[in-house]
């Protein structure tokens, strides 16, 4: 949607997924055979920068289980844990 | 009555009467039983209520079409009325003034209702829907503590993504106390700022068994979740009110899995092939921007033999190095190209004006050189009259031997008289 320019200042993506799609479209722009070297160049730096940021999300993904019963729920305010009475 | 003999004889008047009385000032009461034999008869709705016996019933035909929720044929229902004596048929039956529905029928009721009232607040809307995130921080799962669904959602999410990170928030999942525990588990995970999305997850089961999800604070709850929830209760046929509103709908652990993270496996074959994509990309780029350069080159190389400034021979010898030069610029600083390409540009046009300059000022020189200029200061070229050589000296010419003496304006026939050298 966004023609591959060199990135202007505090263009980081913040999820994954955004950098997911911004690289595939770095990869579209470099696949359409229409760049220039200076902006193949650009767009490679660019697409290197989001499949770093990917791998380290990816990477940093640890396998961690917290459990809770309902003991360990925080109290309701107000108590509403009861349920109101049927409509009919 | 009358007294035939010493017997006392009623009529059915009598009896029916009689009878009538009895049940004169019984109370209303509820019934619980399954409608069966319905029929309309006249103004009137008629069925039999069954239990293990039977009992007789009928509705005010206007009323039961009115009904919120009308029975059919098998159909549990309690019904309000009381008992009345049919004087003309000598039969009891069950005048009903209210016909609710009751047991699976009841539940039924109470889904439609909740779900009509939800869906007219816009909670089901399909644009309300929000897409969980591909790669979630931590997900959070609501389930029952001993219930095999929980360990299927854990399963198929390592199996999927193996570095998955789970809160989750075990809960008893059926009864009274259900509703409310499942509603404080999510409103805590939906607290949570590192959650990204909210499981909510149970077998299958009854109707009954499913009702926690079916209930009006728990569909709220849900719809109320600033984080995206994915309901995965029940099985394909059992939907509930809680799939409805819930963002994402799934009819099994491993639908859940599939929502909730991205398969590790396809998403690193998905950035290796970009990554190859970007390399072959650059590459691509680097080889037009390296022929292009090239092929100025060679224009280069045309040029300079062109212009004659260097010698041939030079030209000839400078040219591969000139062409592995540009090309070794291409391959180890491609983004300095256009600027050397330009700088290249430059220095070959001013070497050709250079040149250009040299041959003009040779011409120039040739022109003064010519022997048409020299003719026109006055000399004269003196040809032998038969060959037409240029005859350059004295020597050798006898007398009497033909010329021709070229002018500036024309040529002379002429002999020689007598050559003295």
């Amino acid at each position: 949607m966004t023609d591959a320019r060199p990135p202007a200042g505090g263009d980081e993506p913040v999820t994954f997924e955004e950098a997911l799609r911004r690289l595939d479209e770095v990869v579209s722009r470099l696949e359409s055979g229409e760049v220039g070297l200076e902006e193949a160049v650009a767009l490679f730096e660019r697409g290197q920068g989001y499949l770093a940021a990917c791998r380290e999300r990816l990477g940093a993904a640890q396998r961690r289980i917290e459990e809770l019963t309902a003991e360990d729920l925080p109290p309701e305010p107000g108590g509403g844990a009861q349920e109101p009475p049927a409509p009919f | 009555m009358r007294l035939v003999g010493d017997r006392r004889v009623f009529t059915v008047e009598d009896v029916t009467a009689r009878l009538s009385g009895m049940f004169e000032g019984l109370k209303s009461f509820w019934v619980e039983a399954e409608v069966q034999d319905l029929r309309p008869a006249r103004t009137q709705m008629r069925f039999t209520l069954r239990g293990e016996h039977v009992l007789d019933a009928s509705m005010n035909g206007i009323v039961f079409d009115r009904l919120p929720h009308r029975p059919a044929n098998g159909t549990l229902v309690q019904a309000y009325g009381r008992i009345e004596f049919w004087r003309q048929r000598g039969q009891i039956s069950m005048r009903v003034e209210k016909l609710e529905l009751a047991g699976e029928g009841l539940l039924r009721a109470r889904v439609d209702e909740l779900r009509a009232r939800l869906e007219g607040e816009g909670l089901l809307d399909p644009g309300r829907k929000r897409r969980p995130p591909m790669l979630p921080r931590r997900i959070g799962l609501v389930t029952s503590p001993d219930g095999a669904a929980r360990d299927d959602v854990l399963t198929t999410l390592w199996a999927r993504f193996p570095g998955a990170d789970v809160v989750l928030v075990s809960v008893p999942v059926q009864g009274d106390a259900a509703p409310g525990l499942i509603v404080r588990a999510l409103r805590h995970l939906d607290r949570r700022p590192d959650v990204d999305v909210i499981v909510v997850a149970r077998g299958g089961g009854s109707l009954e068994d499913l009702m926690a999800f079916n209930s009006e604070t728990v569909c709220r709850a849900v719809a109320a979740a600033a984080t995206p929830v994915v309901s995965a209760v029940g099985h394909e046929r059992d939907v509930t009110v809680c799939d409805l509103v819930a963002d994402v709908r799934v009819s099994t652990p491993t639908a859940a899995a599939a929502v909730v993270v991205p398969s590790l496996e396809a998403v690193e074959a998905r950035l290796d092939d970009a990554s190859l994509a970007i390399r072959r990309g650059l590459e691509r780029a680097g080889a037009a921007a390296g022929r292009a350069v090239e092929r100025r080159a060679d224009a280069l190389v045309r040029a300079l033999r062109g212009s004659g400034a260097l010698g041939r021979d030079r030209v000839d010898r400078l040219a591969p190095r000139l062409t592995s030069a540009l090309r070794r610029v291409g391959a180890t600083a491609p983004a300095e190209l256009a600027v050397r390409r330009e700088a290249l540009r430059r220095a070959a046009g001013l070497r050709a004006e250079a040149a250009a300059g040299r041959l003009e000022r040779s011409a120039g020189l040739l022109g003064l050189l010519s022997p048409e200029r020299t003719l026109a200061r006055g000399y004269a070229i003196v040809r032998d009259g038969g060959s037409g050589a240029v005859i350059a000296s004295a020597e050798g010419v006898e007398a009497g031997r033909s010329l021709v003496i070229g002018m500036r304006d024309g040529r002379i026939a002429a002999r020689a008289e007598e050559p003295s050298p």
